[in-house]
């Protein structure tokens, strides 16, 4: 196999070091050819992009990469503020914490079936059903909680309210089908013959994107109370759910799955009712981790936008809208198991939800993805069950 | 802090909070007075309109929570004299 040479893309202007993880999240975006890259440091800036690619380079083909990384430079970093890191909570936890995915998958634990989609067998399925149980358990002990089964779909027009096409269309999947009518089905029929292209066939004679694959669950609920009044100041709502985010190359494990789930709650009413009921499960939260013996971290985080301009993404830091919860998977890898978010009054807004009278409500939520909490407890305890934690462990069927 | 420095940073304020009555220690974003990108536009209208530079370790934002302490803020800098005007 002949090995294609990286290729240099320029930044037309370097981007200081402290960003670099800002550039780094969204290079495989700018272009599905890149199939790999490296950042080029010089005297504190990045000051370009290796990339290699599925196809040989050429002058044109490097200018339209050239031009593309440069723009969602110039649109979504180069405008960024690096603030410095803020940890609002640490804890060593037990032991040492080592990477099992190797074991997992060499047990039959999990097994790929697709890109960013991972399946999970026993005893890794009944553990993250003991772990979500626990945090749906906490919800209950604090908050007069709503739990609701979303169906899997959500409609495209209620992705659209929630300004999430606008913010990352890079991580939307869509549903489709074909279009309902007889010669569109023959047509197809006739355009995939025995190999024939299906996504060929599909531009052809494809029906509507009425509905897409929901990024995470709290989108649901603002679409549940759509123009309505809460019926209480202090309304919350959780849900367990499949959440599906094209996550491109950055697909890796458990870690950074396409098709995940989600435990998540929402608050709906006051200002300070979704404040202070985001502090409070984030405080039980930590009590929970403690009693598993899960070390880790919590700190202000941001959202990838993408193509949305980078104001967003230092105020959400700066005003520590959003923080992301840590677990180590390894010496030098962790993964955020969880966030607990504020959002103003944006999708009370957005879905006409009123606390009282005219005024729109606020919301916060937290999600937790099962699927990164239970891989991170199985790094820190091993996959046998037994070294987990004794109340654990008699919980789940092995 | 000086008067006039008091009344432009009040006056932009009140540009983002139209119809409110707004007290010079009133914090800004505990209220909900203001929306989720006024902290950003409110540094970079700091930076533009007095010339100076608003540092990473001082994005803090207690530090632009009220008239009075983004006052005391850009006094404090002009004092400081550490950044050049641009002007």
């Amino acid at each position: 196999m002949t090995r294609i040479a990286p290729t240099r893309i320029a930044l037309a202007t370097p981007v200081p070091e402290d960003l670099a993880e800002e550039v780094a999240k969204r290079v495989y975006f700018v272009s599905d050819v890149i199939t790999g890259f490296s950042l080029v440091h010089s005297q504190g800036h990045i000051t370009a992009v290796d990339v290699t690619t599925s196809t040989a380079a050429d002058p044109g083909h490097t200018a339209e990469l050239t031009r593309k990384l440069n723009q969602v430079i110039a649109t979504d970093v180069a405008g960024q503020r690096h603030l410095p890191p803020r940890v609002i909570w640490r804890n060593d936890g037990s032991g040492t914490v080592r990477d099992v995915f190797d074991d997992l998958v060499a047990r039959g634990v999990a097994f790929e079936t697709g890109e960013g989609q991972i399946a999970v067998g026993e005893p890794f399925l009944s553990l993250m059903d003991v772990l979500d149980a626990r945090l749906l358990a906490l919800v209950k002990e604090q908050f007069t909680a709503q739990d609701v089964r979303y169906p899997t779909l959500i409609g495209s027009d209620v992705l659209r309210r929630t300004g999430y096409l606008g913010s990352f269309p890079q991580l939307v999947m869509f549903v489709s089908r074909l279009h309902d009518d007889t010669d569109a089905y023959t047509g197809f029929l006739d355009a995939i013959g025995t190999d024939g292209s299906l996504s060929q066939a599909w531009r052809t004679h494809g029906g509507d994107i009425d509905y897409c694959l929901p990024p995470t669950m709290c989108f649901h609920t603002y679409q549940q109370f759509t123009e309505r009044q809460l019926p209480s100041p202090s309304t919350t709502v959780t849900a367990r759910g499949k959440s599906f985010r094209f996550e491109s190359r950055y697909r890796r494990s458990l870690e950074r799955l396409w098709d995940f789930t989600i435990r998540e709650v929402v608050f709906l009413g006051s200002r300070d009712f979704v404040l202070d009921a985001r502090t409070r499960l984030m405080d039980s939260t930590y009590t929970l981790l403690d009693s598993l013996g899960l070390g880790g971290r919590c700190e202000v985080a941001n959202d990838p936008f993408f193509l949305a301009g980078a104001d967003s993404t230092w105020s959400q830091r700066l005003l520590e809208a959003k923080y992301e919860l840590r677990l180590p998977l390894d010496d030098s890898r962790d993964v955020a198991v969880g966030s607990f978010n504020f959002h103003d009054q944006h999708f009370a807004s957005a879905f006409g939800i009123r606390c009282a009278a005219d005024e729109p409500a606020f919301t916060s939520c937290a999600g937790f993805g099962l699927e990164r909490l239970t891989y991170a407890f199985l790094c820190r305890h091993g996959v046998e069950p037994a070294g987990w934690p004794a109340a654990l462990r008699a919980e789940v069927r092995t | 802090m000086s008067d006039d420095l008091r009344d432009r940073i009040r006056a932009f304020v009140l540009t983002q909070t139209p119809g409110s009555v707004v007290d010079d220690d009133d914090d800004l974003f505990a209220s909900g007075l203001v929306n989720s990108l006024f902290a950003v536009q409110l540094v970079l209208w700091l930076e533009q309109t007095f010339g100076l530079r608003v540092e990473s370790q001082e994005l803090v934002l207690t530090t632009f929570a009220t008239i009075d302490s983004i006052g005391d803020f850009v006094a404090g800098k002009q004092a400081g004299a550490a950044v050049p005007d641009g002007s």
